[in-house]
């Protein structure tokens, strides 16, 4: 049954409805119905039909397989297909994109239903579920390549969705920007692969390069570099980073869908989908954890200072991301595809519970603000403690197992798997110590806000099945994978080593620190912080290490100055000194006509004196 | 198909939308509308028919070997349908803009669309001249009357930009036919005469010099690009699409029909310099559309910079064995590019006539969340931004891509450098739309009427346009490839 090509087309369906509806009929209840209905209807068929195709390929033996839709174009000897790609890991990333989407999308039915641009929004969510389904499953770079600004597009516009405030819409084009710095890098990658290999068909390219190129080779070096460029712009990741935490202006599934589930883990997909050249360079694996492990760093140490609960996910998002590259990086493939799956689980849940939180309270942010929650607002606290597990990585919740096989594989890194290692499993105890510090703040202590809840059974029956995957979601590995990533899946892991030990104790550490820090206030966390060290740490930290503060001066300040000094155009003026120089010389000859006949007279003489003379020399 | 007969058709009927003001000031602007969407089935007609193709040939002076030499192929067909549709479209963008002398404003447009078509279809270098020229005096016109607050300024910049660039044209065509009659012994401005014409490399190189000029002023490529913004800012709604639209893409036709294939060699050894000027376009034509405060100057400026890609496509020559070949990935690039910002750019000066129309001021600090009051504009205004800033899936990325991807092989450093463009259209693209529709709606602007079905029409045949040409330019690519493989006579 080759319905496959059905999977992305049902959201585009979805998405043109809506968008035609919005444009002629206005906002009214019975739309509102129909947006609901079908933009969560949508994307709950995608995943159903997803089902099917995914029991279809496993009927057939796993072997992957095409589907061959249109070329898009042929020009001389390039001719890239509108072709659709299944195997273990397109299909892992199809699973998550539709269900967890369809779920998010539900959640958003009750969540957004008091908020104007109902249709709009559905239409601008189906339409990122259509992209990031081409994202995955192209099996040309630039049907991915489609799929990847398309889904940067949807960001920017759901980013910006509450477009009144200008804010947002900084929030917006500053993703977009970004990101289409990446996306520049990625661009020269293909045109580079394209001219080496003759193809930018992912299984022909990987075929070609494999051939073409000894391991160490400088051009698969190159090519990967430039990938890994896209890649960390799209998953904000250093020093490309800066956009995410501001993504947060976009509403709370927004985020869940686009900004933690899916469209920012595409960057570890891409690596993933292409990585035969990756394994051709050692370079660029090293710089892949590299990269990895000083985001997962960075942006943990930022979520530890934030006030706001969404900035404290984004941050969390991040470094969680940062754990998924480093995974790449070290070899461990299956790992970060495993993490990436849990990670949508639990963060989603987080998300989405965190809106429910956001939303009892009018739209309040800041944790310092709540406190004091967990018995008003029993469903999300459960759901959100649940999450926080997962995230901190207890034994037995779906972030642990994936987690833990990141964290382990990187000791045996060559070079310097220790250092990787220690980083690592030091950020294990910085996430369990932030998760706790955000849990403590916004669920304990005292009650500053009364919360009134509106969940809606769509919410909470939505939080109610992410729990069960953030639990449950790691228990049963990810076989699909096995067959496509060079690892060959996920190693039985050994939890009694003294390495495995010291991992899983890490979080623990971290909650105990955290309940002491900021609950039983044992340590006198307040006066850490207004030392003089401790409060430039704390803002330090609190600005995200900087970076938007050089990123400011060194490329937007002197980007927008020079544009205002040359509105008028520098190449004009060259023009006008010659249009002044004209007018001049009109001047000075319409002197001359001064109507004075004496003077005529005598510019007729001397004329006719000169002429005379050079006659006669010229004889 | 009869070419002439659709040039005289388009002259004709102006001079009837003339004369039928006398009888209703409305009157015009149906004749106008009619008559493009005559003639456009005209060539729709033949072409789905399979017979556009054609090649007319007449006397006109034998004594200096002067004809009437014009010919239809798939590159001269896709120009001159474009021409035509965005005819209809600039007579229905300015429908209830222009008010004064309506039936000479439709002569106008109408004149400017039979010279373009001329110009598209020419193949004698004097009559290519001749068209050449008639499609500016109607267009001078339509600046200097209809335009708006400096009206006569913007016209009189444009007529001697291109009367400048026109006149260094001719010497090189006069120039060209000579030193042809001096290695020949015939006169003639036959443009097929002339391909292989014997010249040395110094006389060729200043010869592809004075054309390459004349047609980069028209582009226009930086730095000859400053009359276009005033032009664009002044021109009333149907000047600026049939400029952006139409008329830019006559020097990019140029380029490719007269300047490449006349003199190769000196094209090949001139290549680097003029992905330069390619490079330079994109950059600082979309730097410079940044900058701007006026909404029509900033689509004016983004017209530079898309241009640049035409520059950067045609030009990438590839090494081919050890002399320089032609590089149909950039070519193909630099012709769809051509049709897409035809659409793309047109649909964002009928918006900025629109919104001036309602709001009298093209200013967008003066603007600002008007997606409340029209959400229909807003919807359409973020398509087609979207579409220029060059999003996968819409005409303009093709072209873009092609090029990009073409002049990779031709030149990495330039690539490299052009590809920045792609951000810093992102930059101009989403600020245009910041400004102008999103943030807090401005107080001061009064309630403004949203797109109706006239409007909406013409907007979606061009949405529908873009989306063809991003999803399966196929029959685009198919109708220029044959072309482009004959442009290139191999030295």
């Amino acid at each position: 049954m080759d319905l496959l090509w059905l999977v992305p087309t049902l959201p585009l369906l979805g998405f043109f409805a809506l968008f035609v509806a919005g444009l002629f009929v206005s906002e009214a209840r019975p739309l509102k119905w129909f947006s609901g209905i079908v933009g969560a209807g949508s994307v709950g068929l995608a995943a159903l039909v997803a089902l099917v195709v995914g029991m279809d390929f496993y009927a057939q033996d796993a072997e992957p397989q095409w589907y061959l839709l249109w070329t898009w174009m042929d020009v001389d000897g390039f001719t890239p297909s509108i072709r659709l790609y299944l195997d273990g890991l397109s299909l892992v990333m199809m699973g998550v994109i539709t269900g967890v989407g369809f779920l998010i999308h539900l959640y958003a039915t009750g969540y957004m239903w008091d908020e104007g641009g109902y249709s709009r929004f559905f239409a601008y969510m189906n339409l990122f579920v259509f992209a990031m389904l081409m994202l995955v499953l192209g099996d040309n770079l630039l049907v991915l390549f489609l799929g990847w600004e398309g889904v940067g597009l949807c960001s920017y516009l759901l980013i910006g969705f509450f477009h009144a405030q200008p804010e947002n819409g900084y929030a917006a084009r500053k993703a977009f920007v970004v990101t289409r710095v990446g996306d520049t890098a990625m661009l020269l990658g293909l045109f580079l692969l394209f001219r080496e290999v003759g193809s930018i068909e992912v299984q022909a390219s990987m075929a070609g390069a494999r051939e073409l190129w000894p391991e160490g080779s400088t051009m698969a070096t190159l090519i990967a570099l430039l990938l890994l460029g896209g890649a960390v712009g799209k998953s904000a990741q250093l020093p490309l980073q800066t956009w995410l935490p501001d993504a947060m202006a976009g509403p709370t599934p927004v985020s869940a869908l686009i900004h933690a589930a899916t469209m920012v883990t595409a960057g570890v997909y891409l690596i993933a989908r292409t990585h035969e050249l990756f394994l051709l360079s050692p370079t660029a694996q090293l710089a892949v954890a590299s990269v990895g492990l000083a985001t997962l760093f960075i942006a943990s140490f930022t979520a530890l200072t934030q006030r706001d609960i969404k900035r404290v996910l984004a941050y969390s998002t991040m470094s969680q991301i940062g754990y998924m590259f480093l995974a790449l990086g070290v070899g461990a493939w299956s790992a970060a595809i495993f993490h990436l799956m849990t990670h949508a689980f639990f963060k989603a849940l987080l998300f989405l519970a965190s809106g429910s939180v956001i939303l009892a309270l009018h739209h309040e942010q800041d944790m310092f603000k709540m406190g004091g929650l967990w018995r008003k607002l029993p469903i999300p606290f459960a759901s959100m403690l649940i999450g926080s597990i997962a995230l901190a990585a207890l034994p037995f919740t779906s972030g642990f197992y994936s987690k833990d096989a990141i964290v382990l594989a990187s000791f045996d890194f060559e070079p310097a798997g220790w250092l990787f290692w220690g980083g690592a499993a030091f950020a294990a105890f910085l996430t369990a110590l932030y998760t706790t510090r955000m849990m403590v703040i916004t669920f304990f202590g005292k009650t500053r806000i009364e919360p009134h809840d509106h969940s809606r059974i769509n919410m909470w029956g939505t939080l109610a099945l992410l729990c069960l995957l953030a639990i449950g979601g790691g228990w049963f590995g990810l076989a699909p994978v096995a067959a496509v990533l060079p690892d060959g899946g996920l190693g039985e892991a050994d939890h009694t080593s003294a390495v495995a030990l010291a991992t899983m104790a890490a979080p623990f550490l971290g909650i105990a620190l955290g309940w002491l820090l900021f609950h039983n206030r044992r340590i006198n966390v307040d006066g850490l912080v207004a030392s003089p060290f401790g409060d430039a740490m704390r803002r330090f930290w609190f600005s995200g290490w900087g970076f938007d503060w050089v990123y400011d001066r060194v490329f937007v300040k002197p980007f927008i100055i020079v544009a205002r000094l040359n509105k008028a155009d520098v190449v004009d003026f060259a023009y006008r000194i010659i249009a002044a120089v004209t007018r001049g010389l009109h001047y000075v000859i319409a002197l001359t006509q001064s109507g004075r006949l004496r003077w005529y007279a005598a510019n007729m003489a001397i004329g006719l004196l000169v002429a005379f003379l050079i006659v006669l020399d010229a004889l | 198909m009869n070419i002439l007969g659709l040039i005289l058709f388009l002259l004709i009927a102006g001079g009837v939308a003339w004369a039928a003001e006398r009888v209703n000031p409305n009157a015009p602007r149906w004749v106008g509308l009619i008559a493009f969407i005559a003639a456009g089935a005209y060539v729709a007609n033949a072409w789905a028919g399979g017979y556009a193709y054609a090649n007319q040939y007449i006397e006109w002076i034998p004594r200096f070997g002067i004809h009437v030499i014009l010919s239809m192929d798939g590159l001269s067909l896709m120009l001159t349908a474009l021409t035509l549709f965005l005819g209809a479209v600039a007579v229905v963008s300015s429908w209830t803009e222009t008010k004064r002398r309506t039936g000479f404003f439709q002569f106008n447009v109408l004149w400017v669309m039979a010279g373009v078509v001329g110009v598209f279809t020419a193949l004698d270098l004097f009559l290519f001249f001749f068209f050449w020229e008639v499609m500016l005096i109607p267009m001078y016109f339509l600046i200097a009357i209809w335009g708006h607050e400096n009206k006569a300024f913007a016209a009189m910049k444009f007529f001697l930009f291109t009367q400048i660039s026109g006149l260094l044209m001719l010497f090189a065509i006069l120039a060209l036919v000579y030193f042809n009659y001096a290695n020949t012994g015939s006169i003639t401005f036959n443009y097929n005469d002339l391909l292989g014409a014997e010249l040395a490399p110094d006389v060729a190189f200043y010869l592809m010099l004075g054309f390459f000029v004349a047609f980069v002023v028209k582009l226009p490529g930086v730095p000859f690009h400053t009359w276009l913004p005033d032009a664009h800012t002044q021109a009333p709604t149907a000047g600026s699409v049939i400029l952006a639209g139409i008329l830019l893409k006559t020097g990019a036709y140029g380029l490719i029909r007269f300047v490449i294939p006349l003199f190769p060699d000196a094209s090949a050894q001139f290549a680097n310099w003029a992905m330069f000027l390619g490079a330079l376009s994109i950059l600082y034509g979309g730097y410079m559309a940044y900058s701007q405060s006026d909404f029509k100057r900033l689509v004016a400026y983004s017209s530079v910079a898309h241009m640049g890609f035409v520059l950067l496509g045609a030009f990438a020559f590839v090494d081919a064995g050890g002399a320089a070949g032609m590089n149909p990935l950039g070519m193909q690039g630099a012709v769809v590019t051509m049709i897409a910002h035809g659409f793309s750019t047109a649909a964002l000066f009928m918006m900025a006539g629109a919104l001036q129309e309602r709001l009298h001021t093209r200013e967008m600090s003066n603007m600002g969340g008007l997606w409340m009051r029209a959400p229909r504009m807003g919807v359409m205004t973020m398509f087609f931004v979207v579409a220029s800033v060059g999003m996968p899936g819409l005409g303009n990325f093709i072209g873009e891509f092609l090029v990009l991807l073409g002049a990779f092989q031709a030149n990495v450093p330039l690539t490299v450098a052009a590809a920045l463009g792609v951000v810093v259209a992102a930059v101009y693209g989403l600020v245009l739309l910041q400004r102008a529709f999103q943030g807090e709606p401005n107080p001061d602007v009064p309630a403004m009427r949203d797109f109706g079905l006239r409007e909406m029409t013409v907007m979606t045949l061009m949405m529908a346009a873009l989306i063809w040409i991003g999803v399966y330019p196929q029959p685009l690519l198919d109708l220029s490839a044959p072309v482009i493989e004959t442009l290139w006579i191999a030295p």
